[in-house]
């Protein structure tokens, strides 16, 4: 959540923004968090993130058309902030769709595609995670990659989705 | 008949029966046993609560009970997805009633560790770290976590690091439920099976064990909705004494 707060500064364009809690934790301390008193005089004491900036967000989208607008279905777990603080927005997407059909249901666009610098279409592309709702988590590839011994990650990406479709 | 309490039921139960009614209660990542205890209160407890979960689901009808307490799985049949940044903010803004957060270590105080085993530079385990407990912890109006090991190492008088402090009040292992009382952990149940002797030899902190009961039994309808969430005992048999 303060990786969160990090972000949303970035996105808001300021230097640093307040979050709840971090109170007693060690984490304030080993990264220099800083704590201010409420300028408005409610006595309370909020510890300020400094703002993060990644050089550049990949998202996985169910669909994007040939401008790079991107839509996701089901939770959309971080991306937006993620793609408002980002300098770049690099797209990956399970299929190519006409641009008719995302002005359809505009809403459900997470990022537009003036703010994307590149798309690709990678179906299955979240593998071995899930992608609602077309697939779920792959379990048995990602227990097969836990495992601590030669040959593992090899193993791990001749079973990519992308490779059964060369 | 009575049943006697396995690791794993005894830990899922008892984190169920943290749940009041009319609560706004959650479940995050890593947390197969809260997630079960969630589903098992929807089945074996007639009073309302809503239950969120980090993969956004809002009083979710899973299909399937997932191994991972992230999956998507987990918002099937959600009339709405509610997803990160609106469960984080909810709570900082003093919205959860119950949240359950996981640790590594928890000291006598109800503070954990989710960062790391040694120091922070030379660490022995590097651990996932709090996935916001920091901001959560101090914010929820209940927090509660627990252990499938009951050690000294794991229930520890000094912690290695302090992620996470605040609002936390219970504490379940698989043999005692341990609730803040005057800002100390203290015994209020245990496993009926394990002597007091027991769950002081191991528990690494000091603890005031006066008033403490013994668990009361699994009830029927706990047991049935036990059994219907884990019909083919996979997610006990993760669970090792």
């Amino acid at each position: 959540m303060t990786l969160v707060a990090g972000l949303r500064a970035a996105a808001y364009g300021v230097p640093f923004q307040p979050v709840g809690g971090v109170h007693g934790s060690d984490l304030a301390a080993l990264n220099g968090w800083r704590k201010i008193a409420d300028p408005y005089g409610s006595g309370q004491e909020v510890y300020v993130i400094p703002a993060i900036s990644p050089d550049i967000a990949v998202i996985h989208a169910n669909e994007v058309d040939e401008h790079g607008n991107a839509r996701v279905l089901g939770s959309p777990f971080w991306d937006h902030p993620l793609t408002r603080a980002a300098k770049r927005v690099l797209v990956t997407a399970e299929r190519l769709v006409p641009s008719e059909s995302l002005a359809a249901q505009p809403e459900l666009t997470l990022v537009p595609g003036f703010m994307v610098e590149a798309a690709a279409v990678v179906p299955r592309g979240a593998w071995p995670g899930s992608m609602h709702p077309l697939y779920e988590v792959d379990y048995d590839a990602v227990e097969a990659y836990l495992k601590d011994e030669p040959g593992v990650l090899e193993a791990h990406l001749a079973a990519a989705p992308e490779q059964s479709e060369k | 008949m009575q049943i006697d309490w396995t690791p794993f039921s005894y830990t899922v139960v008892n984190l169920a029966r943290q749940i009041r009614p009319n609560e706004l209660a959650f479940s995050g990542v890593n947390s197969t046993l809260p997630m079960l205890a969630c589903l098992l209160a929807k089945r074996a407890y007639d009073f309302h609560f809503t239950y969120l979960n980090v993969a956004g689901g809002v009083e979710p009808v899973p299909t399937t009970i997932p191994h991972s307490s992230s999956d998507p799985a987990l918002v099937a049949g959600s009339p709405a997805i509610f997803a990160n940044e609106d469960f984080y903010d909810l709570c900082a803004r003093g919205g959860l009633d119950l949240v359950f957060l996981g640790c590594a270590q928890v000291d006598g105080e109800g503070r954990t560790n989710v960062s790391v085993i040694g120091e922070w530079k030379n660490p022995r385990v590097r651990l996932p770290g709090g996935g916001g407990a920091a901001v959560m912890m101090p914010t929820a109006k209940r927090v509660v976590t627990w252990r499938t090991e009951h050690s000294v190492r794991t229930l520890v008088e000094k912690l290695d690091f302090v992620t996470a402090a605040g609002n936390l009040q219970t504490v379940v292992t698989p043999i005692a439920v341990f609730r803040k009382r005057d800002g100390r952990l203290a015994l209020e149940s245990r496993n009926p099976q394990v002597a007091l002797d027991e769950v002081i030899r191991r528990t690494g902190f000091k603890f005031d064990a006066s008033g403490a009961t013994l668990t009361a039994p699994m009830t029927a309808r706990e047991q049935a909705a036990l059994e219907g969430l884990d019909p083919r005992g996979e997610f006990a048999a993760a669970v090792r004494a």
